[in-house]
């Protein structure tokens, strides 16, 4: 057994358990130092998970490879940046803030593993791992009436998925008679025909990470969730969340599930086609700008679906791509959103009228986020979307391709629409928006991932093609 | 193939059609002889007091988990134990880490105040 495999989440885990040691002997007014005290705990994890060497501990269970380190420092980032965004709002509204960045901290932990394990069950228990800290999460604005109802919500929805998805999985053990997914990869190969007991299995598997994922029509929980939640746990929902339902669904189907590509490649069409399509129309019509986020982070997801589709190993390139940067575009919008929130206590859109002139550096940065969500060169946005859309025509699905950029259009309009409200509306109010160290540095790490990335993307897709030779195509 | 997702739609009928078919076979064998004292609600046979829709106090619950995470932490005490000469070092570290973190948990809610009766 190779232990030294998994230092990098022992030591996450013994942080955050740090995190809530420390809390027992701070001062209430000054626990907001746990918030950079838990960004201290990311940075190292970060040099560790680097550092750290690659191979398999746990039997086939759990594999630190290109695949996995990627994955990690994606969900190390955007705890990072939701961190950083947390602290000024935790200081004012949160009671039990350590509690807050030790739930982030472990459901992080979570994902890594999640996105290391290499056989069904241990990659259920991460699953979970993850979800009930943000179960919690997301419930943690405990007099507000719509964060309990988001936490009770994303509670019974995200159980009754989770129910979803064992039940797949243990239709899948019993057609393979076991959980290692290289396993079922040899006993799928080997089977003439898959028969019908591997398509229900595999429409249940699918759903299960769908609804993690947020793809219509399994995204009702989404925009309730991400409005009641603090907005900081919203940026981190929609990034790292989805982020981790990915790793594993990627994991599950590309290092599983090849050798029966025809029974479920329609099937991820079919929700790629749905999720872009509703995900775009619906978020036209919000007034609330954290629920126009939720709807255009499910269309997001179904770009991402796209690829998923192609199943290449360009595809796994450009997905995790995406993902990375997708991170810094959703993050960084949240964290303007928060950083007006924290001033003006209202997401409402129409209050964005003349936020240029209150604070350009906010509305500036919004409208560099929003291009890059959209997929305008040169952000990085566009790099990531050429490449999903190059893996789809790869494989020839034009028309699905088409689908997808004429709804990128469509999306143009919603963005398009705030940022007219910021510079093209005069001001109710004149003072000045201030933003703190904290979300400053959030916000120019996002401008600066957003930019470098869609500049000189060259580093990063090679890194990250790395990852995707993981599998066997 | 379109026509092996009807296998799926056949498993929702199925499903559905085999839970009804046994509620309709059960209630035609079983024999139905209701009288006041067996339809009132069970509770482990003490007489039934008042509603079941009253507010408990929160500090139940905690209780509940706090006792629920320490008979978790025998169920995988006994085997070790049990099986304690064959296992050797590794295993006795192995559980006392488990049983640190456990600690760690209990320190946790005395410091929160978890244990007081309020």
């Amino acid at each position: 057994m190779n232990l030294t495999l998994i230092i990098p989440e022992i030591f996450l885990f013994l942080w955050a358990l740090l995190i809530l040691f420390v809390d027992f002997f701070t001062a209430e007014e000054k626990k907001h130092r746990l918030g950079p005290l838990s960004l201290v705990g990311i940075v190292i994890t970060v040099v560790l998970v680097v550092f750290s060497g690659q191979g398999q501990a746990f039997g086939e269970m759990f594999s630190a490879d290109y695949y996995s380190l990627s994955f990690a420092i994606i969900f190390l980032g955007s705890a990072f940046l939701a961190i950083c965004t947390s602290i000024d709002f935790a200081r004012e509204r949160i009671k039990h803030q350590g509690e807050y960045y030790a739930l982030i901290l472990l459901s992080t932990v979570g994902m890594m593993f999640l996105a290391a394990s290499r056989e069904l069950l241990s990659m259920y228990v991460s699953l979970e791992l993850t979800t009930i800290s943000l179960f919690v999460l997301s419930a943690y604005l405990k007099t507000d009436l719509k964060s309990s109802e988001a936490g009770l919500k994303y509670m019974i929805l995200g159980a009754a998925s989770s129910a979803i998805l064992l039940y797949g999985i243990s239709l899948l053990y019993g057609i393979t008679g076991t959980t290692v997914l290289k396993g079922i990869q040899a006993e799928l190969v080997g089977s003439a025909f898959p028969g019908p007991l591997l398509v229900i299995s595999l429409v249940f598997i699918i759903a299960g990470f769908s609804f993690k994922l947020a793809a219509v029509p399994f995204h009702m929980w989404a925009p309730d969730v991400y409005e009641g939640a603090p907005t900081p746990i919203t940026a981190y929902l929609s990034v790292a969340s989805k982020g981790a339902g990915l790793a594993a669904m990627v994991r599950v189907f590309f290092g599983s599930l090849l050798p029966v590509t025809s029974e479920w490649i329609p099937l991820f069409m079919a929700l790629a086609t749905m999720t872009m399509v509703l995900g775009n129309i619906v978020a036209i019509r919000q007034s609330n700008i954290k629920r126009m986020l939720a709807y255009s982070s499910i269309a997001q997801v179904g770009y991402i679906l796209v690829a998923l589709s192609a199943a290449s190993e360009l595809a796994t390139t450009s997905m995790i791509l995406y993902l990375l940067v997708y991170m810094f575009a959703n993050i960084g919008a949240f964290a303007v959103v928060i950083a007006f929130y924290n001033h003006s206590g209202t997401d409402e859109i129409c209050e964005y009228a003349g936020l240029s002139r209150r604070s350009p550096f906010l509305a500036i940065s919004l409208v560099i986020f929003f291009l890059s969500l959209v997929g305008i060169p040169p952000l990085a946005g566009f790099v990531g979307k050429y490449l999903l859309f190059l893996a789809a025509i790869q494989k020839g699905y034009y028309w699905l391709v088409g689908v997808a950029v004429l709804t990128s259009v469509i999306s143009l309009f919603y963005y398009m629409n705030v940022v007219r409200q910021m510079y093209f509306r005069k001001p109710t109010k004149n003072d000045p928006v201030k933003v703190s160290w904290s979300l400053r540095l959030a916000l120019v790490l996002s401008l600066i991932g957003v930019i470098a990335v869609g500049v000189y993307p060259d580093p990063f897709v090679s890194l990250i093609s790395k990852a995707a030779s993981v599998f066997v195509y | 193939m379109p026509s092996d997702y009807a296998y799926v739609g056949l498993f929702l009928i199925f499903g559905v059609a085999f839970v009804l078919i046994t509620f309709f076979f059960a209630r035609l064998l079983r024999p139905s002889r209701p009288n006041p004292i067996k339809n009132r609600s069970y509770e482990c046979g003490e007489t039934a007091v008042g509603s079941a829709w009253v507010q408990y106090n929160v500090s139940y619950y905690i209780y509940a988990l706090i006792f629920v995470i320490f008979d978790v932490e025998l169920v995988f005490l006994f085997p070790w134990a049990a099986a304690y000469r064959s296992l050797g070092l590794f295993a006795f570290v192995e559980m006392f880490i488990f049983i640190m973190i456990l600690v760690f948990g209990l320190a946790y809610a005395w410091r929160k105040g978890a244990l007081k009766w309020v």
